[in-house]
This record gives structure tokens, C-alpha cells and sequence, in this order.
């Protein structure tokens, strides 16, 4: 007998199947291939002219081997640091725990050439900071962050958070009887961590340093300006030379050198799936959150040690940028009498792109997470719990876009977009619209991922509960497995925001006036050697973005986990 | 309500056969327990009954509906039927009773309906009163129950449970099963248990199947488990049946027949179509051993180890001339046999297990499978 | 009477649009779309003045540097919509990479007259608008001033040195073309530069940070930013060095796939007239056009001695002088 229902239902399923698969193909494997296509037939004649011009030039190799050492680096570095203080603040007893994270979440906020430009002025002869306290030194010594331990630092630091969040929100989920089991059966609590949150955190962990390795293989503003003046190049900073350079072979070496960039992004991609595939606990949530490890006399010591951690990753930044945006021009010492808001006047009210580049931003930043979120969390379910193969394979695809350099996806944007769209006729080119689509594009692998490990952690007999009740796949995702996934899939539109709110590398090449962003103006102002404005709207932005991570704390009551920094 | 019907189901994982040509027919209101140890199958089945999983061979019947064969499938939404998860599957992020009105919601009920229903099937389980608490604030027995309301709030035509008491305490599952026993016997629900527990099983249900290692070994009623068990393994895991190799000399035609045991000569129940026959092996129960005087005839032994059991001795011998046979027998108290020491043990009955080893469902209504153990029905109500 | 009021009314109205129509006629409209890697003040004000001379044409700008520039603008000519009319970037070299590729649309009209020779292309597809030359810019309390560019190769400068990279900087790669080509500095300076382990920082406001900050008290500068930034009190003075210095022209152009060439053109007027170059003055540039004066930051009577640059020559050496400096400055 013809079963309509039924059929209608999986006919659903199917769609939603296929519509997924159509996003992930529009925002990842279209720009890939139309640039692709760029590569190996510039002007629409095959040549492999830039494929060997590329291959054969051993700076493309120095630059990969750079790029693999200073991702590699830094991706341990941020592990390092994310990690330790993720258990720290999860499992232990530590005061002013909200406080700290706070913080510690903040300088994910601070565009990258910000904190790249901080950290110089931190370290270089005309430090105020240092100059203060004696320890200036001395003018016209080489800066000890211009090498490629530098770059590693600051990327370390810029992505910690990363790791951080991702973490924290799955060790929420650990269920405090199999801490205590171990507890009881002797195991001190290193050993604990050790033999029993280390191997059960392997997802969200797992998908944190993929993430981190990303994201570092893709950095374009630490290594540009830490490594450009002493030619320590990566891959990314390659590309920008060479789109500096002239001639016509330039777009399609640079679609050679992104294919470059994607090969090793996979094999990392590759390595992931692989150590996630051999772990498969899953954890029933139904128990409490743990209740932490207590340090006894750690505590101050551990508490000290990890405000001394902000200080340094956050507040020295912050601090010396907030002195170059006091003075009336770059060098000028800072005095009492020299001191001044001019750059603030400028920049607030006879600016009129920075205005609206706030408004623009926050929009974008903000409509780009919410629509990410919403195609992760069914994207993830069937990746993750299907097992669809074609998605896999999307998956993959859809790491690219994060991996490539942003200026490489903003010309991919270009090229596909910049006549009007075949059927619709409306153009996208030159309008807040491109603009979106790049940042959709770009991050949406920084929402998926966080909430893969979220399913990974998820027992499947709370949707097969569901099932048996007689709710169909959509109910099920918004009813039952969004709010199970709530914790990590706000990581993840967290970290888009933030990431997307400060970037300049994708919308750099798409802006138009009406259409600029945060990033955009900062740059346009440090390239013209305005810091001191630069530093006065990077001071803005930080003051807005703290304002408005402290309006989560005065609304309502959101599920538990779902704000880092509220518990 | 309805009839559930298993028909020859397979389900392999890769080499391993995880069911292997299941056949089960369970009745309209019938409360069957499927008995066996871990790693049996009897979770595939429940998955495979519930739509989880897709079937490799044969097909499942629920009421008048086919839901799964090789070809199609039903998704579990749409079975109506309800499951108690041995990890209760309760929402964390849901109240009480927003976990138990999940169902009616699905279905489109209304206030002040669904509060009507939700409350009444929260007062079905004693949980009056907690329908605004999380589940993490409740204590297993009260999520067990929240579970089971959920399930039957819903009023499906045949309820899966699975493991329902495996995380339980001895008092709380002693009232759970009445729970339970009460409500199949007020609504009338078809019900499906899943348990290693025989206790459990025999209490409960109407009909117990066996299984092991992904096959059906029995079903039959826990009395006729019990006391006439298809083979070996069925017959050490209900009630501690001890297996020993025996001769039989005569059988009359009322299934009764002599048996030689190790010299002692027995009279003991046995299949209809039992022939006599050197190589037969018997099950033999505790309750049917006891420990006789000089004079009285009975198998020498040895005592093995005594063990108190509140009331009386479990005491554990090994047969003499018997290859090392182990048998258990209860000693009333006092008893002060100590290890090492001579005993002689009567038996006064045991069942001759049917040699064939086939499935054997003894009361199946009417199934065509020509592989039944015996053509009639072992008379059921007859003690003997 | 109201009928008379009305009357007037209306013929006042008519009269009021008619009247402009043959003034429109001739003035140029519609939207004006202009890539540009001047500085961000200086574009928005470059426009606002044009806006007011030309009250018709809306123009469009897309700032940023000038490899961003050029990248979306090739990646527009590989998708086959270039949406640029006019190009307003840092140097020559650029414009004539896209000469050669035949982008550009010449302007033989064009008003040439008091412009010095070699600041526009011989064909009239690129026309300079100003004269940025590269010196020297010193932080005051560095401990010596170079008078000339072999001063400031010198030993003693060792580790202090910042200049901007030409493999990132076409103004760059412009002086490093005129310098080499120079008998007495040629590639030995940049080599005495790299002994020197000067830094080559990805762009003249890099420079500028650095020598202000003190990070490093030498760099090869280009004067505006030099001024503009000690007009605002920060420390860093400019020197002319004694063989000369390098300049670019900041050149002006139309593209041959222009959508609003009478506009194009406008612009180009407007760059080249007396108002639009006496805008250039006043935003701290030394004008094309001499006669228009001289910023209030150059001395009187100082004589600019350029060096000449043969940007043919420049163009056809580029990428084998990238090249060599890429190697020069090590890997």
C-alpha cells in the first residue's frame, strides 16, 4: 500500500538533504573552482605556464615550509595555553572565574594586525610602558618579534581563545561521576585529567586544533607585519606579493599558490577525521555539571598566575594601544599636556566611513553567525549522524574557504560574482551583499566545527526518544537537538562574530563606499600612516564589543553553557 | 492494540550474525519478556522493532501494518509505539512534564487537553507534584518513572522496554515490577520487555523468549521455562538447571519415562515423542534433589562447600563415579555438613531434554513453521 | 489674482527646468567610479572638491592599496566587467603595465600646458597629478643627520634603518629602478643598505611608524607623510638628500572600458586644473604644476634636484630587479 505520509516525509528529509549540499556547493566549491579554472586557463586558454612557474620557484617552497612550521607553532601554542586554561576553569575552584574569561575571550576581538602593531610598539625603543619603567631598549635595536618565534607567539596568543572555547563548552558536559570514580579508585587529579578528561575531550579538543591549525595556515596579518620586514614568508604573505607584482600571469599564480594552501589544509582536515573516527564516547547529559577539582594551596598561586596571563595577552596591548591613540601623532611622548581626544573627535565624527563602518560591520558580523549557526546544527546532524558521504566530501570543501588567504576568496568572490546572477539579474558586486557572502563563505567552517563536537558528545537515544514520540527530522532539530547542541553552537556564532566583526583580508578587496568595514577603515589608516587614528577606532571597537558582551550579562537567563562567560 | 509479529528477521553486522532468522509472534495484549545475557541480540531486536536499524531478512509486523522488511521501511516516527530507554532518554533541557507532553505536542494536542493527559499519566506513576522539575534533579526511580509516563501518555498500541530496571535497586525494582505488572493488567497493553533478569521475566511476563547469540532458543510461558526447557542452555540459565548425562529406559505414552542416572533409577517428565536412548541428557532442578538417608535410594556425592542462605543451606556436591558432575541442593537448617564429607542425594523428578535443539515455541497460536519441536502442546496446566 | 499667482508659479517652474538643460547638456553626469590608492583623507576630500566642481556626477570610490587595487581590478578584467573608470594610484609603473596590456583610453585633450615634461605619458593615457619624492626621514633624536644616501648607508647605522619594501610598494619598486639605473648608487647601495640589516616594511606608512616611534631612527620616507606627520607635532624631520631624490607622480587615467568617459574626462580636467592641483597643495603635496606654488613646508627657495627616471626603462627591468632584491634581502 502506498505509504504518502511516509513518502512525504522522506521526500522532506531529501530536500533538506539537498538544500544543504547546495549551500555548502554555492559558498565553498564555486569560488574554488571558478578560480581553479583561473589557474589552469587564465583568459579561458589552457596554460600550465603558472602551475610550473609556481612549482618550480623554491620561494613557493620556503613559503610552505614556513607556513607548515609557523602553523604548526602556533596551533601548539594556542593548544597549550587554550587547553590548560579551558580545565583550569572548568574543573578547578578558582575565583572570579566569569571575570577571567571575560577577558581572556577579548583579544579575539582585536583585529590581528592590531595586535601585531601592539606587540612592536609593546617591544620597540619607543614603548611608553617601557619607557616608564626603565626598561626601554635602546633606538634602532632589532625587535625581537620581527622572526618567525614571533609570528608563533602572536599567533599562539591570537588563536588560545579558540582552542579555549571550544573546549570548555564540551568539558561542560562532563558528567562529574567519572571524575569522581577516578577519584575514588586513588587517581590524583593529573592522572585523572590524564587517563580520563583527556581521551573523553577528544572531539571538542580534536576540532579545536584543527580549527587553530586553519586558522594559522590562513593568517594574513601577523606574518605581514612580522614577516615582511625581515622576508620571513608564508604562503599567504607570498600571495600579497605577488598580486603586488605586475603582469597578467598574476591571478592565475596566485590560484596555483591557494591550491597550495588548501592541499595542506585537507592533510590536516584528513588527520582530524582520522583521530576522530578511532574516539566515539558518547555521554549522557541528564547528570550535573562537574563540580570542580579543588586546588586547596594552588589556589592564589594558580589564580595570580592566570591574571598575570590576561595582563600580558590582553591588557599590555590594549594599554599601549590606548596611549598611541591618545597622542596627537605617531611619537610623540605621552605627557599630560600632550595628551588628547583629537584622534576620537576625527575618527567619531568627522569620519563619516567609520560610522558606518561600525553599523556595517556589527550587521554583517551578526547576520553572517546567526545564519551560520542555522546551517550548521542540520548540516552537522547529517554529517555527523547520517553519515552521508556526499556531504562528506562538502565538508572538506567547505574547510577551503577558512584555509585560503582572504584576499584569495575575496577575488574568488569577484570573478564569480561580478557580473549579475544568471537567472535573477541582480548584481552583488560593490554591495554589503558581497560582502556577506565572503564572510558566510570564510566562516562558516568556524561554526560547523564546534558543533560537530557538540554531536559527537550527544547520545543518540535522546532523538530516537524523539522519534518514538512521533516528531519528524525538523521538529526533532529544533526542538530536541538544537537545544542539546545550544553550548557549542554558540561557541561557534560567537567565534564568527568575533572573527568576522574585525576582519579586513576578505572585505579589503569587496568594499565600496556605503559598504565599508571595521577592518577596512583600521588598515586604510595605518597604511597612510595615520596610527594614531587607527589605534583610536581599534580602541572603539574593543569599547563596543565590550559593551556589548557585557549586555548578555544583564538580559535574561539563557540555558546554561551557552555564554562562556556567564555560569 | 496490537499484535507484533517477527518473521524470520536477520540483521548481520558485517561477518557477525547479530539475529539470525528471529521468528516471534506476540500477541494482542500480551506481556512477553525476551530473556537472555548480553550481547544476545535482544537490543538489536528492540532496535530493529522500533526502526532504528534497517533489516537484512524477513519482516516485522506491527498490528495490521508491515513496518519493516528488506525493501521498506517505516521510520520509528510513525510506528506508534512507545519506549522505555534503559537510559531513560529524558530531555535535560525539558521539564518533567514538557518531557512527557513531547508526544501530545507532536500530535497536535492542545491545552487544556494535554495537561489533562500529562497530569493524569504523571498521577499513573506517582509523580504527582513534580511535573516543573528537571530530570537531573530526580533520582533514578523517579526518571524510570517520568520515562514510563512518556511513554504511555501517548496511549501507543505496543510498548518496548528496554532494560527498564537494569539501573535500579533491589526495593525499587521489587516495586517497579508491580508498577508494571499493574499497568499491563489495567490497560491491556501489548508489551515487550527486554531483561537479563529472570526473575524479572518471570514474574512479569506472559510468555518469556530466549535468546542467545542472536538466535531463539525458547519461548514458551515461565512455568513451562521452567519446567520443560528446549535444551541445555536454556535449561542452566532458567532457574540454575543442572545438566547431566543420563539413560533412558522406557517411555510410556503420558510423557513420563525411566531414566537411568549414574545407577539411580528415576521416573521423570519428558517430551511425547521421547525414545528410549543411552546419550540423553536431563535437567534437573534444586527443588528436586534432597539428601537421604541409608536405605532411601539415591547417588553417592561429596561435599564440595555449604553455604547459609537465611533459612536453610545451599549446599554444593560433586557425584561420585559421575566425571566430576556438580549439582546444587537446598539442606534445610541445621545442617552440619562440612566439605569433604559423603552424602547421598535422592531425586525425585527432572525433565529429559529434547535432543532435536531446534527453536521450540511451544504455544505459538498457529505457526506454520514446520519446525516444531513436538506436534501438539505439552499439556499446560497438568503438573507432573 | 490667483490665477496670476498660479500662472507665475508655474511658468517660473517651467523656466527653472529648462534652464539648466543646456548647461547640462554639456557638464557631464550620471556616476563616476574611482579606484584610487591615495590616502583616505586625501580621497575623500579629492572627490568632495570634484563633487562641488562638477555638482552632476556621482562618484563612486573604492581606496585601498595599491596591490588591493590591482588585484580587484585583475580579477575584474579576468571575469570580463571592469567597473572602474578612473585610476588615480601611487606610480607610474603600475599605469604602465596597464598601458601595455592596452586598458588604458588616452586623453589627447587633455590640458598638459605647465606640467613638467615626464610627469605624463608621451601617448596621453596617464597624466601625474603631483610630485611625491622619497628622502630621508630622521627621528629627532637620532644621533646624526644624513645629508645624502651614501651618509645613510653608512656602518655606523647599522640595525636602524627602515624602508619600504618594493616587492609590496610600486612607489618603491619606482625608486629602486631610478636608484639602480644611477651610476653613483646603483645596486652597491642596497647592498651597503642590507649590510646595514635594514628593514623592508610593507609600505611608507610602516616607515612612518617606525621612525616616529623611534623603532627605527633612519628611513627612506616620502616627504608628504614626513610633513603632515610633523605639523602634527611628531618627531621626525625630512631630509633631501644631496644626489637627489626619486619621485612618482601619483598618475591619473581613464580605462578604455570606461562606462562614463565625459565624466572621466571631467576628473582628469579637474586633477590637472589650477583648482584641483591647488587641492593637492593644500593636502601638503608639492603640485605637477609649478606655477601653482609650493607647500608651506618646503623651505623657500629649495631646489628639488630630481632624479630622472626612464619609466620605460623601470617597467622593462621590474620584475628582474624584484628579483634581485628579493634575494638581496635574503629569504
Amino acid at each position: 500500500m502506498a505509504d504518502t505520509a511516509g513518502l512525504r516525509e522522506r521526500a522532506e528529509e531529501t530536500a533538506l538533504l539537498w538544500v544543504l549540499v547546495a549551500i555548502v556547493a554555492i559558498l565553498s566549491l564555486v569560488p574554488l573552482a571558478r578560480l581553479l579554472f583561473e589557474g589552469v586557463a587564465p583568459g579561458g586558454r589552457f596554460s600550465t605556464a603558472a602551475l610550473s612557474n609556481v612549482l618550480s620557484s623554491a620561494t613557493t617552497w620556503t613559503a610552505a615550509q614556513h607556513s607548515l612550521v609557523t602553523a604548526c607553532g602556533g596551533t601548539a601554542l594556542a593548544v597549550l595555553i587554550g587547553a590548560t586554561v579551558a580545565v583550569l576553569v572548568a574543573l578547578t575552584d578558582i575565583r572570579g572565574r566569569n571575570a577571567f574569561v571575560f577577558c581572556f575571550v577579548l583579544p579575539l576581538m582585536i583585529a590581528p594586525q592590531v595586535v601585531a602593531l601592539a606587540w612592536l610598539q609593546l617591544f620597540g625603543p619607543s614603548s611608553t610602558l617601557l619607557k616608564m619603567i626603565g626598561l626601554a631598549p635602546a633606538m634602532g635595536s632589532r625587535n625581537p618579534l620581527y622572526s618567525a618565534h614571533g609570528i608563533i607567539l602572536l599567533l599562539g596568543v591570537q588563536y588560545a581563545p579558540l582552542v579555549f572555547l571550544t573546549l570548555r563548552a564540551g568539558l561542560r558536559t562532563l558528567p562529574q561521576e567519572l571524575l569522581e570514580a577516578g577519584l575514588a579508585a586513588g587517581a590524583k587529579p593529573p592522572t585523572i585529567l590524564r587517563t580520563i578528561v583527556l581521551p573523553l575531550m577528544t572531539p571538542p579538543l580534536v576540532a579545536g586544533i584543527a580549527l587553530c591549525f586553519v586558522s594559522c595556515l590562513g593568517n594574513f596579518g601577523i606574518p605581514a607585519f612580522l614577516g615582511i620586514p625581515g622576508n620571513y614568508l608564508v604562503l599567504p604573505t607570498l600571495i600579497y606579493q605577488r598580486l603586488a607584482g605586475l603582469g597578467p600571469s598574476v591571478l592565475s599564480e596566485v590560484a596555483v599558490l591557494s591550491c597550495l594552501i588548501g592541499f595542506i589544509a585537507v592533510l590536516g582536515i584528513f588527520l582530524q577525521d582520522l583521530m576522530l573516527r578511532r574516539r566515539d564516547f558518547r555521554i549522557t547529559t541528564t547528570s550535573n555539571a562537574m563540580r570542580p577539582f579543588e586546588l586547596a594551596r594552588w589556589r592564589p598561586a594558580v589564580e595570580i598566575a592566570l591574571w598575570i596571563l590576561t595582563i600580558v595577552v590582553l591588557v599590555l596591548p590594549l594599554v599601549a594601544l590606548l596611549l598611541s591613540s591618545l597622542v596627537p601623532a605617531a611619537g610623540v611622548p605621552l605627557t599630560a599636556k600632550s595628551a588628547t581626544w583629537s584622534n576620537y573627535d576625527y575618527v567619531l565624527f568627522d569620519h563619516a566611513a567609520a560610522k558606518r563602518a561600525l553599523v556595517n560591520s556589527f550587521s554583517l558580523s551578526a547576520t553572517a553567525a546567526i545564519v551560520i549557526v542555522l546551517v550548521a546544527v542540520p548540516l552537522a546532524y547529517f554529517l555527523v549522524w547520517r553519515r552521508s558521504r556526499l556531504l562528506r566530501v562538502l565538508n572538506l570543501a567547505a574547510e577551503m574557504p577558512y584555509a585560503l588567504p582572504g584576499v584569495v576568496l575575496a577575488i574568488a568572490a569577484i570573478l564569480v560574482f561580478l557580473k549579475p546572477l544568471p537567472v535573477l539579474g541582480l548584481t552583488l558586486y560593490n554591495t554589503v551583499w558581497i560582502i556577506l557572502f565572503g564572510y558566510l563563505a570564510r566562516f562558516l567552517v568556524l561554526g560547523l566545527r564546534p558543533v560537530i563536537g557538540g554531536y559527537y558528545q550527544l547520545d543518540r537515544t535522546l532523538e530516537e526518544a524523539a522519534q518514538i514520540a512521533g516528531a519528524r527530522l525538523l521538529r526533532r532539530l529544533a526542538t530536541i537537538i538544537l537545544p542539546l547542541v545550544a553550548p557549542m553552537a554558540t561557541a561557534g556564532a560567537l567565534l564568527v562574530f568575533l572573527t568576522a566583526f574585525n576582519e579586513l583580508t576578505v572585505s579589503a578587496l569587496l568594499w565600496s563606499s556605503g559598504a565599508e568595514t571595521l577592518g577596512v577603515v583600521v588598515f586604510s589608516f595605518q597604511q597612510g600612516g595615520d596610527s594614531t587614528y587607527a589605534a583610536a577606532l581599534a580602541m572603539l571597537t574593543v569599547a563596543v564589543t565590550i559593551a556589548l558582551m557585557l549586555s548578555t550579562l544583564l538580559t535574561g537567563k539563557p540555558a546554561r553553557g551557552v555564554l562562556p562567560w556567564r555560569d | 492494540m496490537a499484535r507484533l509479529i517477527v518473521d524470520c528477521v536477520t540483521k548481520t553486522f558485517g561477518a557477525l550474525h547479530a539475529l539470525d532468522q528471529v521468528s516471534l509472534d506476540v500477541g494482542d495484549g500480551e506481556f512477553m519478556a525476551i530473556l537472555g545475557p548480553s550481547g544476545c541480540g535482544k537490543t538489536t531486536l528492540l532496535r530493529q522493532i522500533a526502526g532504528f536499524d534497517k533489516l537484512d531478512g524477513g519482516r516485522i509486523v506491527i498490528g495490521e501494518t508491515v513496518v519493516s522488511t528488506v525493501t521498506q521501511h517505516v521510520p520509528p516516527e510513525r510506528r506508534r509505539i512507545g519506549i522505555v530507554f534503559q537510559s531513560y532518554a529524558l530531555w535535560p533541557h525539558m521539564t518533567v512534564a514538557e518531557n512527557v507532553a513531547y508526544g501530545l505536542t507532536v500530535a497536535g494536542v492542545r491545552d487544556p487537553e494535554r495537561t489533562r493527559r500529562v497530569d493524569a499519566a504523571l498521577t499513573l506513576v506517582e509523580l504527582e507534584g513534580y511535573a516543573e522539575r528537571r530530570p537531573s534533579m530526580l533520582s533514578g526511580g523517579q526518571r524510570q518513572r517520568v520515562a514510563l509516563a512518556r511513554c504511555l501518555v501517548t496511549e501507543p498500541s505496543l510498548v518496548l522496554l528496554d532494560e527498564p530496571l537494569a539501573n535500579l535497586d533491589v526495593h525499587l525494582r521489587a516495586s517497579m515490577e508491580e508498577e508494571f505488572a499493574r499497568f499491563h493488567a489495567r490497560t491491556g497493553t501489548t508489551m515487550v520487555y527486554i531483561t537479563h533478569d529472570q526473575a524479572e521475566a518471570m514474574a512479569l511476563a506472559d510468555r518469556i523468549a530466549v535468546m542467545d547469540r542472536g538466535r531463539l532458543l525458547q519461548v514458551a510461558t515461565p512455568s513451562q521455562l521452567y519446567r520443560e526447557p528446549a535444551d541445555a542452555s536454556v535449561a542452566a540459565f532458567i532457574g540454575e538447571g543442572i545438566v547431566v548425562p543420563a539413560e533412558v529406559i522406557d517411555v510410556d505414552s503420558r510423557g513420563r519415562c525411566r531414566v537411568d542416572l549414574f545407577g539411580l533409577s528415576v521416573s521423570m517428565r519428558c517430551p511425547l515423542a521421547q525414545t528410549p536412548t543411552r546419550a540423553a541428557r536431563v535437567c534437573l532442578r534444586a527443588a528436586n534433589l534432597a539428601i537421604v538417608g541409608a536405605g532411601v535410594p539415591g547417588i553417592g556425592a561429596r561435599v564440595v562447600r555449604s553455604v547459609y542462605q537465611g533459612g536453610h543451606f545451599r549446599v554444593e556436591a560433586q557425584l561420585d563415579h559421575a566425571d566430576g558432575v556438580l549439582v546444587h541442593l537446598a539442606a534445610a537448617e541445621p545442617c552440619r555438613l562440612a566439605p569433604g564429607d559423603a552424602i547421598r542425594i535422592g531425586i525425585d523428578d527432572g525433565w529429559v531434554l529434547p535432543e532435536t535443539g531446534e527453536i521450540v515455541d511451544s504455544t505459538a497460536p498457529e505457526s506454520a513453521d514446520s519446525r516444531r519441536f513436538d506436534g501438539g502442546t505439552v499439556a499446560t496446566g497438568a503438573d507432573g | 489674482m490667483n490665477y496670476l499667482l498660479r500662472g507665475a508659479w508655474l511658468a517660473a517652474a517651467l523656466i527653472s527646468m529648462l534652464a539648466p538643460l543646456p548647461a547640462q547638456a554639456q557638464a557631464p553626469k550620471g556616476k563616476l567610479v574611482l579606484y584610487t590608492s591615495q590616502p583616505e583623507r586625501d580621497a575623500t576630500q579629492t572627490t568632495a572638491a570634484f563633487k562641488q566642481a562638477y555638482p552632476g556626477v556621482e562618484v563612486e570610490v573604492f581606496r585601498s592599496g595599491t596591490t588591493e587595487v590591482m588585484g580587484k581590478l585583475a580579477a575584474e578584467f579576468a571575469a570580463g566587467a571592469p567597473k572602474a573608470d578612473v585610476l588615480l594610484i601611487a606610480d607610474a609603473a603600475s599605469m604602465e603595465a596597464l598601458k601595455k596590456d592596452g586598458r588604458l583610453l588616452p586623453y589627447p585633450e587633455a590640458r598638459v600646458a605647465g606640467l613638467a615634461a615626464g610627469t605624463y605619458d608621451a601617448d596621453r593615457t596617464y597624466f601625474g597629478s603631483k610630485l611625491i619624492t622619497t628622502g630621508i626621514a630622521v627621528n629627532t633624536a637620532a644621533k646624526s643627520r644624513p645629508a645624502s644616501w651614501a651618509d645613510l648607508a653608512k656602518p655606523e647605522n647599522k640595525g636602524q634603518i627602515a624602508m619600504p619594501s618594493p616587492l609590496y610598494s610600486g612607489a618603491a619598486a619606482i625608486m629602486l629602478g631610478t636608484m639602480t639605473a644611477r651610476p653613483d648608487l646603483g645596486w652597491a647601495f642596497f647592498e651597503k643598505l642590507k649590510a646595514d640589516e635594514a628593514v623592508a616594511v610593507r609600505g611608507n606608512g610602516a616607515v612612518l611608524t617606525a621612525v616616529a616611534s623611534g623603532e627605527k631612527p633612519y628611513g627612506v620616507l616620502v616627504d608628504f607623510m614626513a610633513f603632515n606627520a610633523k605639523a602634527k607635532g611628531s618627531p621626525i624631520e625630512f631630509i633631501f638628500p644631496a644626489e637627489g631624490v626619486p619621485a612618482v607622480t601619483e598618475p591619473v587615467a581613464m580605462l578604455k572600458t570606461a562606462q562614463n568617459p565625459a565624466a572621466g574626462r571631467a576628473f582628469i580636467d579637474f586633477i590637472l586644473s589650477d583648482e584641483g592641483q591647488k587641492l593637492a597643495l593644500s593636502m601638503g603635496y608639492i603640485p605637477a604644476k609649478a606655477s601653482v606654488g609650493m607647500p608651506s613646508w618646503l623651505p623657500p627657495g629649495t631646489v628639488i634636484k630630481l632624479m630622472p627616471t626612464d619609466i620605460g626603462n623601470v617597467v622593462q627591468n621590474n620584475s628582474a630587479n624584484l628579483k634581485r632584491f628579493s634575494e638581496l634581502f635574503g629569504n
